[in-house]
């Protein structure tokens, strides 16, 4: 940190010492792979706000420059923007390449290219709005997404939710690899830290083809920031300090370029986050902290017809689940319910960091290499190849003090994907993909269980084409994948059946820009989606669910035909963004309730089987913004959602009910040093969900002695509405500006309950919370 | 050029098999430790001195397939019986005794018996380290004729064990409602 203050000084005095102010920066910007003039491109003096765009043949001029150090950021549409960090000491002339996403050697962003200026239905969150999530986990960054909502477990375990499908059923992305570790379980979160991402996107659409077929509820892109090309070495320091659990969290990235092995850049990141016991308005959560460690390396060789990056992260938690979530059976389910709080001997703890049974412990080790050559002038084409490895380790509480201390679950699977594809430009209009994917995985298991050893393998082909004609963008996309599942086996010795399914997943989208700020889109898609294997084979306690869940292993792949529909216009006082969507899903595969429940030694748990009906589901999300006077943004937000079982006429259980937001944000003027300070206050209203099944098979006692049927423990939680606030500012520097939020949720300390949350049944919602986030980027102008 | 992709390339292939070095053991055994699947109830009829079983059994445990024995208690109406409760891990074998770790760690268990209809009043007879009822040993009073059901919990409250706990206080690792004939 010294160090950094005095390079800072340094650099100060420098930029001081001078004060020839005639100096000029010119240039040209290109399309390295087009080698086409990029004209209307916004070129930046940060620093001094200066500002130019690039005329009809790329050039752009600006004038008037006092010797100094200067950040000059250069934007154009559909590009990544790039920052060059100068030293100006004379006239400063060059022609800078601007790579378009599908330029890049992020791959990822083939599709970010598409879904921008295509016409699948993509959101995404980056900069500023990443900035205000620093320190949450990825399952609730991505709640800042319209039509995204959370599957929780506890204070810690957050899994996101596309317009009400989760798991298996939404493709999460991580740097180009699509991850896989044990995805099917509702209380697995997503092994990936958000720190690494620079923007996180949303595709409920066309795109995410490129990914698989199964994507049926829609694919999330963590995307890193593409590696620096500029001489140097710099970075970024995010902490996150939260005060309900005590929770904090480091994550810093260094980065550079070697002046003289001008193509090798490299980085390095890594997260720390440590949190103990959550606080709901009334009592503590014990034992629901968290502990995770995370760190990643990037290497990559860039020339300007070849390149290749190693990218290596290594993620490692440990959950603690909250002890009064832990039941024996239905009997201390119901007991817990009806006391309406924790029993005493829990409600009571005070706070803690320690982490005890039961708790998570999760591993995800992922290595990747990506390399592409230029043909020609025609396209390029990708090599990607990666390996993952997770481990999963539950461990419930012990029966006696004298058990051993292993997990009860302990599940290992290992990922091989490999990856040819080629990226096309510009031919008669028409550019996009084509390629090939393969995945081996093998999967593992020791003491309990729950799924069994098996082997799968998968192949893909696919390709996606997008045309631009005027006003008109059409794209269409198309993919068969093959999925085997072979040498399934217990360790009792019992084996099953090979699974084998294949199918074709399909897209076609249209937009229309009525004006550059104003455009419709239209998508439709079919996409399927093979059983997984614990809807297969599982068979056991589902422990904090109170239930049994039996596999069927006759279960036939899920379609799903979808159609979505959006509008946006962004006006300089209106905003609006607005979707709708429709989704039939033939043979949804599901948890079917059967009837009597099973007898076990602990009492008897309702059984519930897994099997296939028809299902719709439909919806939409509707953003609307308006901009009063100069300082004034008023912001109105709605998600909706209706899922129905055609074949059950009832409605599908555990989907997000609908919200509603308003949020009032007010920017001050620059004050001096603080540059767009800004304050917002939000509220969040969450419906009750009506829509549940009307019966079921969990036999419950009504005040009057009488058992009924229901579909759930417990009836959905009452509505609730959720104030917060946040305060946030740019403190300009001398060197980049340090990004200052204060945030405080639940500000009413309100006692609710979520419906989406499997820990409704046992206890409240985190009360008030109070955080504060504080970004500082640095450079170190080290030329090696 | 190709060479560096080469050796790239390779460079990758070292480091998955790195990464993939470090993992499989054999598997452990099947089932995790101390798996209750079997509840063995004796009543001694303390006037004759002659014992009975009743036994509750689900040697898979939770889920797969049900109980294999789940036996309805016979008493005669009015006789008083030295009840005994043994818990056994019969998915593995030989067959693990389960009530020698309860009486090991008898400060943090306690059995509850919930008579109903035609049953019995029952008084726990054994005490732990502290003295706090246990029920591993329990006395038996048959009612009258009928038939009726006897519910019997065991609950593993560590550290939360105290005198006039209810039924309510810990995790359940047993219950199991015989049906009681009494003659």
């Amino acid at each position: 940190m010294k160090y950094f203050f005095s390079v800072v000084f340094f650099f100060c005095l420098i930029s001081w010492g001078n004060a020839q102010c005639y100096l000029k920066v010119q240039g040209s910007i290109t399309d390295p792979d087009t080698h086409e003039m990029l004209s209307g491109a916004d070129i930046e003096i940060i620093d001094i706000n200066k500002k130019t765009i690039s005329d009809s043949l790329g050039n752009f001029l600006l004038e008037g420059l006092c010797p100094g150090v200067y950040d000059l950021r250069i934007k154009h549409l559909n590009c990544n923007p790039l920052t060059l960090h100068i030293h100006l000491k004379d006239d400063f002339k060059e022609t800078i390449q601007l790579t378009h996403y599908y330029n890049t050697l992020e791959q990822v962003t083939v599709n970010a290219d598409i879904q921008k200026a295509g016409a699948s239905a993509a959101a995404q969150i980056s900069g500023k709005e990443l900035d205000q999530t620093r320190g949450l986990s990825l399952g609730e960054a991505l709640k800042k997404i319209a039509g995204v909502s959370n599957l929780q477990t506890g204070t810690n375990i957050y899994k996101p939710v596309i317009n009400g499908l989760h798991s298996s059923r939404v493709l999460i992305i991580n740097n180009g690899i699509r991850q896989e570790g044990q995805q099917w379980g509702s209380e697995h979160a997503p092994e990936i830290d958000p720190n690494i991402a620079n923007r996180l996107t949303v595709i409920k659409g066309a795109a995410s083809i490129r990914y698989g077929g199964d994507a049926i509820g829609g694919v999330v892109l963590v995307e890193p920031k593409m590696l620096s090309r500029l001489p140097g070495i710099s970075g970024e320091l995010n902490t996150a300090l939260f005060s309900n659990n005590r929770m904090g969290v480091l994550s810093g990235i260094l980065e550079g370029n070697f002046k003289h092995i001008s193509p090798l850049s490299w980085r390095v990141q890594g997260t720390i986050k440590r949190g103990g016991d959550a606080k709901t308005p009334n009592y503590w959560l014990e034992n629901s902290g968290i502990a995770e460690y995370n760190f990643s390396a990037t290497a990559g060789w860039l020339k300007s017809n070849w390149g290749s990056e190693l990218f290596f992260s290594s993620f490692d938690t440990e959950l603690g689940i909250f002890t009064g979530s832990h039941i024996g059976n239905t009997t201390d389910l119901i007991n817990a319910i009806n006391s309406g709080k924790p029993p005493d001997y829990i409600a009571d703890a005070t706070f803690s960091y320690n982490l005890d049974r039961p708790k998570q412990r999760v591993k995800h080790y992922l290595f990747k290499s990506n390399s592409f050559i230029q043909t020609g002038n025609a396209g390029k084409l990708n090599l990607i190849l990666a390996t993952q490895y997770n481990s999963r380790q539950e461990y419930d509480l012990k029966k006696f003090a004298s058990s051993t201390d292993a997990p009860q679950l302990d599940l290992r699977i290992s990922t091989y994907t490999g990856e040819v594809v080629w990226d096309h430009h510009s031919w008669n209009g028409i550019r996009g993909s084509m390629g090939v994917s393969t995945m081996y995985q093998d999967n593992w298991y020791q003491y309990r269980l729950f799924i069994p050893q098996y082997q799968a393998l998968n192949a893909g082909l696919f390709i996606i084409e997008k045309w631009n004609i005027g006003k008109l963008a059409l794209e269409a996309a198309a993919r068969y994948d093959r999925k085997n599942i072979y040498s399934i086996f217990a360790n009792d010795g019992t084996t099953y059946p090979d699974k084998n399914f294949d199918g074709f997943s399909g897209n076609l989208g249209v937009i229309y820009a009525v004006q550059t700020n104003h455009r419709l889109t239209a998508n439709i898609s079919t996409g399927w989606r093979a059983p997984n294997i614990n809807e297969l084979y599982s068979d056991g306690l589902h422990h904090g669910a109170a239930r049994l869940e039996k596999g069927k292993a006759d279960l036939q792949p899920e379609r799903a035909n979808s159609f979505i529909a959006g509008y946006q216009y962004s006006g300089k006082k209106w905003q609006i963004e607005s979707e709708i969507f429709y989704k039939q899903i033939d043979d949804f595969i599901y948890l079917k309730p059967t009837y009597p429940p099973q007898l076990t030694i602990r009492g008897a748990f309702p059984a519930f089987e897994f099997d296939q009906a028809d299902a719709r589901l439909y919806g939409g999300d509707i953003s609307l913004s308006v901009q009063t006077g100069d300082h004034i943004n008023l912001k109105l937000k709605s998600t909706l959602l209706w899922a129905w079982n055609i074949s059950d006429k009832d409605w599908l259980i555990q989907m997000p009910p609908n919200t509603h937001e308003v949020a009032v944000e007010y920017i001050f003027t620059d004050a001096g040093k603080w540059k767009q300070p800004y304050c917002k206050i939000e509220f969040t209203y969450t419906e009750k969900q009506n829509r549940v099944p009307g019966t079921g098979n969990i036999e419950i006692k009504q005040t009057d002695g009488s058992l009924s049927l229901e579909s759930d423990y417990a009836p959905p939680p009452a509505a609730y509405g959720l104030t917060s606030f946040e305060a946030g500012t740019s403190i300009q520097t001398k060197d980049r500006p340090i990004n200052l939020i204060v945030a405080v949720n639940n500000i009413f300390n309100t006692v609710y309950r979520n419906y989406m949350n499997a820990f409704r049944y046992y206890a409240d919602e985190m009360g008030t919370n109070v955080s504060l986030r504080l970004k500082i980027p640095f450079a170190i102008h080290k030329h090696i | 050029m190709k060479h560096s992709v080469l050796k790239a390339t390779a460079a990758f292939f070292v480091g998955s098999i790195l990464l993939n070095s470090c993992k499989k053991d054999d598997p452990q055994p099947v089932n995790e430790e101390e798996l209750i699947t079997t509840l063995v109830v004796s009543l001694k009829d303390v006037a004759t001195g002659f014992t009975s079983t009743f036994i509750f059994k689900d040697p898979d445990g939770e889920g797969g397939n049900g109980p294999t024995q789940f036996d309805e208690i016979n008493m005669e109406a009015g006789k008083e019986y030295d009840c005994t409760l043994s818990v056994l891990n019969e998915s593995v074998s030989p067959a693990e005794d389960i009530t020698e770790e309860i009486m090991e760690e008898d400060v943090d268990h306690q059995f509850y018996f919930t008579p109903s209809g035609s049953s019995a009043s029952v008084t726990t007879t054994d005490i732990d380290a502290v003295g706090l009822p246990v029920g591993l040993e329990s006395n038996w009073d048959a009612g009258a004729a009928g038939t009726g059901t006897m519910k019997i919990t065991l609950k593993h409250k560590p550290g939360e064990k105290a005198a006039g706990d209810t039924i309510a206080v810990g995790e359940t690792d047993i219950e199991i409602t015989f049906t009681t004939n009494v003659n």
